[in-house]
């Protein structure tokens, strides 16, 4: 899955694309491959987009979450039987690894259409080419799943094995033969037919005969044995038995190499089906864990949404017991949005490109309800992209400028752009100044956008609809005991996620004194910046 | 006598299922140690399962061309190793494909359906060997293992046999792989923690650092490790940390016998003075696999 087209690295990390990536990941090497090659539908690919995830959420309601965790294990517990294919078709003879695998593939095919059944419309993996195959190679099935290349493949590789077996037993026989004689005359238990020590001490008169001696110590002699020419005899039987027996096996690999080659085009095939079905199922069990729907795609830069998550956020929160609010977004153009610290301004961003991001893959998107264009481009400045990391040449501030440069540069035909706190690190009165000219380019573009900001009258300035974060319903009690964790809780309790259009020139009430008094913040510092502020406040009015 | 079957009997007295072999140093007799207790297991009619950690069986090692002990696998016989090193002939009963990667390929598991020379080649992490022995345990009655005491870890705390093995070939004298032989078994016999008491616990490698830490601090509570192969002290390090500190470890090991190869490449010892040095000085019954006798 490669997004790079539509959003870049500093993008990808503010939406926590890595986390996406990884929920919707195939389980097996056949998954994986179909994948790979996965890319966000461009703008007038909207019918496709939109059918691909009814497609996924078809199956997300065919299936129930235990059989779609069946079909999953039976697609992750499959060998990669691709290779093999290739090199059948390329006139390989193939290694018994690789019937094994194809057997094996051709058993999950089997498997997998037994437990989708023909449901939400998904056609059978399980092929005649592949069907052929796994006919061809029944013989050779051992147990449940084990492969041998038995004597049933073929008479004459029966006859070659019962040989094999009748000399290797005669050598066994002559090689026991003359262990036993030298064992017995050397008063041992047995010695091996390798390198064995005998102590001179323990040795009366001549080595035995068939005792060759390697090397010679003062107290000991390393030797080996010598076999005898009864045992020379039936060795070479052996050995040309064996011969025979690997000749015999080879023509029976070839045979079946021969019609893996024949079928290649529709194990290919198939192997390629049984990808796109794991696909499938990763995506489903996604829309399915997530309760995700299907997003309208239609043609025209817009976004708007009503019980949009934000998951990799909702999943954390989930985690420690904490809901997510979920939120309201219509947007058709640039707005701005204000609000209190910690309410939810960056989410909100963040959950605006999220479902952007689900809807260009054509995945079902975490929201009631959605109806999203799609976009040549999903930018995110500001705060959040990986370009806020401490280091480099550049500072946060020329950073960001930089990053604005190159998406102008590039000037994507249609464009949702997400900003957070631009130019929060220079004069406020300049910050303001750039921000304004921003949201106006944008506007003239005809770009789809969101910036989020602390500055005032910035969406009157720029022209621009104004949302707000509704904020604190009341200023909570610091937990007596300092605990962040309570203090968090009491934060999430008192604050009200949602959001609401108002007029450009509204006020979001800032919170941060109260906030940062909720935090632990030292209180006799917490009240002098209550008095400067009321100071202030009153000199300027 | 039978080596073998000795060194078998003890591992199964000790309620062993797998035998993991593991030598002082190269060429010191493992493979010829685990190919004897092999055929014990066979000549007993036992469903046997065999492994290696690196790459055994081959006719001469890869690192220096010198002849290396061939193995030869019975029928019916479970073993693991990589897809590459497997001979197109005679054919092999295929049980399993693993996930694991080895320097020679994927691993495999696969049943001997014709008597022959096989390589092992096994997995060079000590998780891919626990898989390998779990994988072969479930479908033998015993599974010899040609190991490594760096991935001996990986049987730690399963009901398993270590068997030492000493050669001339890593030492310069008979005392010294004696003294070796000595060190080893004391570091891998480390006991089990007593619950009941008082204990410190460390996390990752005891180094000498650590240990003289402690014993400055005349730390008396037991010392407890994840295993014995946590320990990284040798010489007169170890030798004052084990008199001075109470070291134990939470997944115990069994160190039930030594093997001696008294010949090696560039030296041989004097065979059953050799072995008789290394019994005393392990005080385990201690084998000679090449003269087929036990120490007295």
């Amino acid at each position: 899955m490669n997004v790079s087209a539509l959003l870049d690295a500093g993008g990808a990390h503010a939406l926590e694309f890595g986390w996406l990536r990884d929920a919707v990941q195939p389980a097996s090497e056949y998954g994986l491959r179909v994948f790979a090659g996965v890319r966000p539908f461009a703008p007038g690919a909207e019918e496709a987009a939109q059918a691909r995830a009814q497609r996924i959420a078809d199956c997300a309601t065919a299936f129930d979450a235990v059989r779609l965790d069946a079909i999953r294990d039976a697609l992750r517990t499959t060998p990669d039987a691709a290779g093999a294919i290739a090199r059948a078709s390329m006139g390989d003879v193939l290694a018994d690894a690789g019937f094994f695998e194809l057997q094996r593939f051709c058993d999950a095919a089997e498997r997998v259409d037994g437990l989708v059944d023909g449901a939400a419309g998904i056609a059978p993996v399980l092929c005649a080419g592949a069907r052929i195959v796994q006919e061809a190679l029944e013989p050779g099935r051992t147990g449940t799943y084990e492969f041998y290349l038995a004597d049933a493949f073929d008479g004459a590789l029966a006859a070659a094995r019962l040989e094999l077996a009748n000399a290797q037993a005669e050598l066994d026989a002559a090689r026991g033969r003359t262990l036993a004689r030298i064992a017995n005359r050397l008063r041992r238990d047995d010695v091996s037919s390798d390198e064995f020590i005998v102590m001179r001490v323990d040795v009366d008169g001549e080595l035995p005969a068939g005792v060759r001696v390697l090397r010679e110590a003062p107290t000991y002699f390393l030797c080996t044995v010598e076999l005898d020419e009864v045992a020379l005899a039936t060795l070479e039987r052996r050995d040309a038995a064996a011969d025979a027996v690997a000749a015999a096996e080879e023509r029976v690999r070839t045979s079946l190499s021969g019609l893996v080659a024949a079928n290649a085009a529709q194990l290919d095939a198939a192997a390629i089906a049984f990808g796109e079905l794991d696909l499938l199922v990763a995506a489903a069990r996604f829309a399915r864990q997530h309760r995700c729907t299907v997003a309208r795609v239609v043609a025209e830069p817009a976004l708007s949404f009503e019980g949009g998550r934000f998951l990799p956020l909702a999943v954390e929160l989930a985690r420690e017991g904490r809901a997510f609010t979920a939120i309201d977004v219509a947007l058709h153009d640039v707005a701005v949005i204000t609000g209190p610290n910690m309410g939810g301004k960056s989410v909100c961003l963040r959950t605006c490109g999220f479902i952007a991001l689900c809807a260009a893959l054509g995945l079902p998107v975490p929201a009631e309800r959605a109806s999203t264009g799609l976009f040549d481009e999903i930018a995110w400045l500001g705060i959040g992209s990986q370009d806020d990391q401490p280091g480099g040449l550049l500072s946060a501030f020329a950073q960001e400028v930089v990053r604005l440069r190159d998406l102008l540069a590039r000037n994507p035909g249609r464009l949702l752009v997400l900003v957070d706190e631009f130019a929060r690190t220079t004069t406020p009165l300049e910050g303001k100044a750039l921000l304004v000219a921003l949201l106006r380019r944008l506007g003239e573009r005809a770009a789809c956008g969101l910036a989020a900001t602390h500055l005032a009258s910035v969406a009157r300035e720029a022209g621009a609809r104004h949302f707000v974060v509704r904020g604190l319903r009341g200023i909570p009690q610091p937990p007596a005991t300092g605990d962040l964790h309570q203090a968090l809780a009491a934060l999430a309790a008192s604050m009200d996620y949602s959001i609401a259009e108002v007029g450009p020139d509204d006020v979001a009430d800032g919170d941060a004194i109260a906030l940062a008094s909720l935090l632990g913040l030292d209180a006799e510092l917490v009240e002098t910046a209550r008095r400067h502020l009321a100071s202030s406040g009153s000199a300027s009015s | 006598m039978h080596v073998g079957r000795e060194i078998l009997d003890l591992a199964r007295a000790a309620g062993a299922k797998t035998t993991f072999v593991v030598g002082i140093g190269k060429n010191v007799g493992k493979t010829v140690t685990m190919r004897a207790i092999y055929e014990a297991a066979c000549d007993r009619e036992l469903c046997v399962g065999v492994a290696s950690i690196g790459r055994d069986g081959e006719a001469v090692d890869a690192g220096d061309a010198a002849p290396k002990p061939r193995i030869f696998l019975r029928r019916g016989t479970l073993f693991a190793t990589a897809r590459e090193a497997l001979p197109r002939s005679p054919a092999v009963e295929l049980v399993a494909l693993s996930s694991l990667r080895t320097a020679a390929g994927a691993l495999l598991y696969a049943r001997v359906a014709q008597g022959a020379y096989y390589e092992l080649v096994g997995p060079p992490t000590a998780s891919g060997v626990r898989e390998v022995v779990d994988e072969l345990n479930a479908r033998c009655e015993t599974t010899v293992v040609d190991g490594a005491i760096d991935r001996v870890a990986a049987v730690a705390g399963i009901p398993g046999a270590i068997v030492v093995a000493a050669g001339a070939s890593a030492a310069g004298t008979v005392r010294e792989a004696a003294d070796a032989v000595a060190g080893l078994v004391r570091r891998l016999s480390v006991a089990q923690y007593d619950g009941r008491e008082d204990a410190v616990y460390i996390d990752g490698a005891f180094t000498a650092t650590r240990a003289a830490r402690l014993i400055a601090a005349r730390e008396s509570r037991q010392i407890v490790l994840r295993d014995p192969t946590q320990i990284a002290l040798s010489g007169k390090a170890a030798s004052n940390a084990f008199v001075r500190l109470r070291i134990r470890c939470l997944r115990p090991l069994n160190v039930v016998a030594v093997t001696v190869a008294s010949i090696g490449r560039e030296r041989s010892f004097e065979p059953r003075a050799f072995a008789q040095a290394v019994a005393e000085a392990a005080g385990l019954p201690t084998f000679d696999v090449y003269a087929g006798e036990r120490a007295a």
